[in-house]
């Protein structure tokens, strides 16, 4: 007996279809035909629950937005030192992506593609990232340094930088070099490295901090 | 008089920043004190939920003035 997919259902498939088909060509590389296709539906179908295909491509950013990372847990559990909130976020972060990688091919297709309307909800993901070191920097770099501010925002993107490439090799890439390296290992490296760039010792870093969220 | 002890702008920061600031005020407070903070991030309504959930605070109201959210936090005992 054939199950029919109830309205909800047949919806969720079709997102699921085209979450997966804009991951791997992007929105422009996607006709709505192709998605039906995916979704073993009509583009009839795919009309009637969403107007456009740009309305899917945007109820697909929503879906991630609704799966956003929250840093809550971190805070209260590893109190309000820069260095162990920042490698509790990582490990968020980088575990929340490696468990749905099309958030990533996703974002990296929009680089390509430039529509600002989306490149500025994937750069507001990454603003948790910068906004956050650059408030610690802000409070413990010292005033009599050069070039202060600019040190300050370039740190917060290369930190942004490292992060997105590590994940593009960890979770893309499997066949990479990182292969044998743990997601943890992976977190705690990237934390200590970038700690060690901008001076801080990286023997401050809780471990736990890093594998405990 | 105000109805809140202390105040805290996080307008335009990302979570974890608001909880961050927002652990820090509280704990400049007194128990049964309370602290009010502004928020834009749209995510910070489940944040301050969770947060005070988690620490025991209590959360005397969540809402939106402006287009802002505005929270008011007790400091448990």
């Amino acid at each position: 007996m054939i199950h029919r997919l109830s309205g909800p259902e047949r919806k969720a498939s079709i997102l699921s279809a085209a979450q997966g088909l804009f991951a791997r060509k992007g929105l422009h590389g996607v006709s709505v035909d192709e998605i039906a296709r995916a979704a073993n539906v009509s583009p009839a179908i795919i009309y009637r629950h969403f107007d456009s295909k740009q309305t899917l491509y945007t109820a697909v950013l929503e879906k991630f937005a609704g799966q956003r990372q929250s840093y809550v847990d971190t805070v209260v559990n590893h109190g309000t030192n820069f260095e162990d909130v920042l490698a509790g976020m990582t490990w968020v972060y980088i575990e929340n992506i490696a468990k749905n990688p099309d958030i990533l091919r996703i974002e990296l297709h929009s680089l390509l593609e430039g529509n600002p309307a989306t490149l500025a909800f994937f750069q507001n993901r990454w603003k948790s990232f910068t906004d956050y070191i650059e408030f610690g920097l802000n409070e413990t770099l010292p005033y009599n340094i050069p070039h202060r501010e600019i040190t300050i925002l370039s740190a917060g993107l290369m930190f942004q930088g490292m992060v997105r490439e590590a994940l593009i090799q960890k979770c893309l890439q499997p066949q990479d070099r990182l292969v044998d390296v743990s997601l943890h290992e992976l977190s705690y490296e990237l934390v200590t490295l970038f700690l060690r760039s901008i001076g801080i010792n990286k023997t401050h870093l809780s471990r736990k901090a890093t594998i405990a969220g | 008089m105000s109805d809140f002890d202390s105040e805290l702008d996080a307008s335009g920061l990302n979570c974890p920043l608001p909880i961050l600031r927002a652990k820090k005020a509280i704990s400049a407070l007194d128990a049964g004190q309370t602290l009010r903070i502004i928020a834009t991030d749209p995510g910070s309504v489940k944040d301050f939920e969770a947060f005070c959930k988690q620490t025991g605070n209590e959360l005397k109201s969540s809402g939106e003035e402006d287009g802002k959210f505005v929270f008011l936090i007790q400091k448990a005992a």
